[in-house]
């Protein structure tokens, strides 16, 4: 039963990070060409990150074409990626030193070029900082969806609620802490050997 | 006056000493520049006198009194303090910036008020526009100014000054000293001023303490250690240049003689007569408003013959219409000019009157004259 | 839609279910300054700067246990009710708090820091009037992503009968009411969102007007 809840919620995060990534990244470095889009846009991600999880999910059951189960939960964990991802992208590209671009651009480079080879590559200790966090968030609160009816993680600590059985409350929020912060370790070990040499971010 | 005796601090974790039983008096009212290279430890021993750190052994007295015996906080408001990163504090204005140790003695508004406005005009900078600035809206070479009217405020007989210019560029520091040296001349504070640029060591101290790995080297007035450095370490900190950084410490007025002789146009013909009787070694050639417009030396005679031509003269002594100068231009900066008309002299000008001349001659005794000669 | 059911919702449950979170919400988070700020104080005073550090890794980590598992692990010990919720929740809202709050005072100048004590002011004015005014900004940070961590958490504590608006999503979800669902939800959503600007707009106005970021 344990092994069957771990592979559904790691299946679940699996899928929620991948999307997010292919579709929050690519909109990162969009609205980093346009200020009035970017501050929509990010506005709309800080609002939905505000929108407490039992919420969302509660929210997304709801709309007819999700209903109970997997795609709601998924639909909202990629919507909540989008503040870390989305912003950490965005910040990540904007801040590259203006002379370095400038540089690049008295070289001969063009805007793409510019993007691909140097703010890309200089963004990615903000970048990956932004991911580090979408990822551990996703992992908790992929819990959360046990109660739109997913079986995983979640569902050890909800029936224990239900039935004060204890040993099942502390067995699953230790499993999901513990998962979280492996994630997070091994994602850390990851950064340093991603991060271009010469760059070191600190992480706030 | 401060003293220090047998200061020596090592820090926690180290084993040489960062400064090494030091011992110095810097008298009342003279500026004292801490000169050596980075890590000598002229921080140090300057954080030492404000207690910002507390020495491993030794003593220092501020106007005798062991500093160790007063409160820190007490002391250190009683001490104006410089630091080469300015520190002011971004989230006040510079108003109140200024007035912070004013507000700690506990100075009634009004008076802190009259305060700033009167530095901020001592430091050149408009009260009206300057006082409700945030340090984020000012330049740098504004915001060193602000950082040393803020110590000067309280009026402290003691200032340490670490790098106080460092974070400006040469010509900005080059007025920012100039200005500094002139207020100096009015409030007579005794300064420690740390720096690691020999220039402005010697432009700005009245004593010059040379540092090297925590040990005082040498100790004396600039001219006492442009002359007469101590050893190999000091004169190659000081440099080739040692002899032409001695000139800098003296103005054309010093070394000046009257002027021996003076000729109109007409008189041309006669100079060498004139010059004869004058025992003069050079004749400064006045037009009819009374302006000097060049001159004719012995040399001149001597290559020309005794009976050139007025035509020549004049054309020589128009060459040299510009080889005058100020009386208080540095002698370093006459040197240049002596090489750059390639003469023996140069008129010394008052307004638009010839005053007095130097020579070539003059400067090289200066230049390797030693102090008390 | 069911309109005599969202009646229901609105009228009947919201008021008191609302009343109930928003007082969990501030009760939760004055606690939570009240240890953190000192706690964060402390910590980066040069007596326990490495124990600092520490600190700082260990409320990193915490961070990363997801607020299901703090709220559920609770329960065994606390039982169930408004009590535990309450501490459960402050857990939640330490850990931003207080790492923002060594943060932002790490953050500050050591020049600004030196100027100030080479100018007589002692550790204490130092500390009242140069660190906590330039980090304020950052703890008020700090203030703001626990409200929304704890308004969000909140809505979990239905389930160890903390009441909130969770509630309301419990009821909704037990009994297949969108209605219910929708209104709890809804309100949630508000409230953080609600709290989240209002926060944001102080931190705005306390940040010195010389720190223009
Ligand atoms: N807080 C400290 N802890 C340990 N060692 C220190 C500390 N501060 C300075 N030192 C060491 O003490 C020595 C003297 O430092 P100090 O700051 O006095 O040098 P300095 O002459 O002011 O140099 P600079 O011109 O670079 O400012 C250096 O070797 C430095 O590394
Ligand atoms: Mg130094």
């Amino acid at each position: 039963m344990i092994m069957e809840y771990t592979e559904n919620h790691f299946s679940l995060v699996l899928a929620a990070v991948i999307i997010s990534l292919l579709l929050w990244v690519p909109v990162g470095v969009l609205i980093t060409r346009n200020e009035k889009l970017a501050s929509m846009v990010l506005n709309i991600a800080n609002t939905i990150f505000c929108i407490p999880s039992l919420s969302l999910f509660a929210v997304m059951v709801t709309i007819p074409a999700l209903g109970l189960g997997r795609r709601s939960a998924l639909v909202a964990l990629v919507l909540y990626s989008m503040m870390p991802l989305g912003r950490n992208v965005y910040q990540g590209v904007k801040v590259v030193d203006k002379s370095v671009i400038e540089a690049a651009r008295g070289m001969g480079m063009n805007s793409w070029r510019i993007l691909w080879e140097i703010q890309l590559p200089l963004a990615t200790p903000v970048i990956f900082a932004g991911f580090r966090i979408a990822v551990v968030m996703t992992t908790g609160i992929a819990a959360i969806a046990t109660y739109i009816g997913e079986r995983n993680l979640g569902r050890l600590i909800a029936e224990g609620l239900t039935r004060f059985n204890i040993e099942m409350i502390v067995s699953g929020a230790l499993l999901i802490a513990l998962i979280a912060i492996a994630l997070d370790t091994v994602l850390g070990i990851i950064e340093k050997q991603i991060v271009p040499k010469g760059l070191k971010v600190r992480r706030s | 006056m401060i003293e220090l005796k047998e200061v020596t601090k090592i820090y926690t974790g180290q084993s040489v000493p960062a400064v090494d039983s030091l011992t110095m008096k810097i008298e009342k009212g003279e500026i004292c520049v801490f000169v050596g290279p980075s890590g000598c430890g002229k921080s140090t021993t300057l954080r030492m006198i404000n207690r910002m750190i507390e020495p491993s052994s030794g003593t220092i007295l501020i106007d005798n009194k062991n500093i160790k015996d007063s409160d820190p906080d007490k002391l250190r408001m009683g001490i104006g303090y410089v630091i080469q990163q300015i520190g002011l504090l971004p989230h006040r204005t510079v108003a109140e910036n200024i007035a912070i140790v004013p507000r700690l003695h506990g100075w009634p508004k009004d008076k802190i008020n009259r305060r700033v406005d009167e530095l901020l005009v001592l430091i050149g900078l408009d009260p009206e526009t300057t006082r409700s600035k945030f340090p984020s809206q000012l330049s740098g070479g504004q915001m060193q100014r602000i950082g040393v009217a803020r110590a000067m405020a309280a009026d402290p007989p003691v200032m340490l000054m670490d790098e106080p210019f460092g974070a400006v560029d040469p010509i900005a520091r080059n007025h920012l000293q100039d200005e500094f040296l002139r207020l100096q001349r009015e409030i007579k504070k005794t300064i420690v001023f740390v720096t690691h640029d020999i220039n402005e060591a010697i432009k700005m101290g009245d004593k010059i303490a040379i540092f090297n790995r925590g040990r005082l080297v040498q100790y004396g007035t600039p001219q006492d250690i442009l002359s007469r450095p101590a050893n190999d370490f000091v004169a190659d900190f000081i440099g080739y240049d040692r002899v032409v950084k001695m000139l800098s410490l003296f103005r054309v007025e010093d070394i000046a003689r009257p002027v021996g002789c003076t000729i109109e146009p007409n008189e041309l013909p006669n100079a060498w007569n004139k010059m004869q009787d004058y025992q003069a070694a050079v004749c400064f050639l006045i037009n009819s408003a009374g302006e000097p417009s060049g001159f004719i030396t012995g040399d001149d005679f001597l290559k020309q013959g005794k009976d050139a031509s007025p035509d020549v003269l004049n054309k020589i002594a128009g060459q040299r219409k510009r080889a005058f100068v100020e009386g208080d231009v540095l002698l370093r900066d006459a040197l240049s000019l002596i090489l750059e008309f390639n003469t023996e002299y140069l008129g010394v000008l008052s307004g638009n009157r010839v005053v007095g001349v130097i020579s070539l001659g003059d400067i090289r005794k200066h230049a390797s004259k030693k102090e008390g000669d | 839609m069911d309109w005599m059911r969202v009646k229901q919702a609105l009228l009947e449950r919201a008021p008191e279910a609302l009343g109930v979170h928003i007082v969990m919400v501030l009760v939760t988070i004055s606690i939570a300054i009240a240890i953190s700020v000192p706690l964060g104080v402390l910590l980066t005073r040069p007596k326990y700067k490495n124990l600092g550090v520490v600190v700082l890794n260990i409320l990193n980590l915490l961070q990363t246990i997801p607020g299901l598992a703090i709220i559920a692990l609770t329960m065994p010990f606390l039982g169930l009710g408004l009590k535990p919720t309450i501490f459960a929740l402050t857990v939640q809202g330490l850990l931003p708090i207080a790492r923002n709050t060594i943060a932002g005072l790490y953050g500050v100048s050591p020049d600004v820091k030196e100027a100030a004590l080479g100018m007589g002011m002692s550790h204490k004015k130092i500390l009242y009037e140069v660190e906590l005014p330039l980090a304020m900004p950052i703890i008020l940070a700090g203030v703001r992503t626990a409200t929304v961590y704890v308004v969000s958490v909140g809505t979990l504590a239905a389930y160890i009968g903390g009441g909130g608006l969770g509630d309301l999503i419990v009821t909704g979800l037990a009994m297949f009411w969108p209605e219910f669902l929708i209104v709890g939800a809804g309100l949630g959503a508000i409230l953080a969102i609600s709290l989240d600007r209002l926060l944001a707009y102080v931190e705005y106005r306390i940040t010195p007007p010389g720190l223009g970021t």
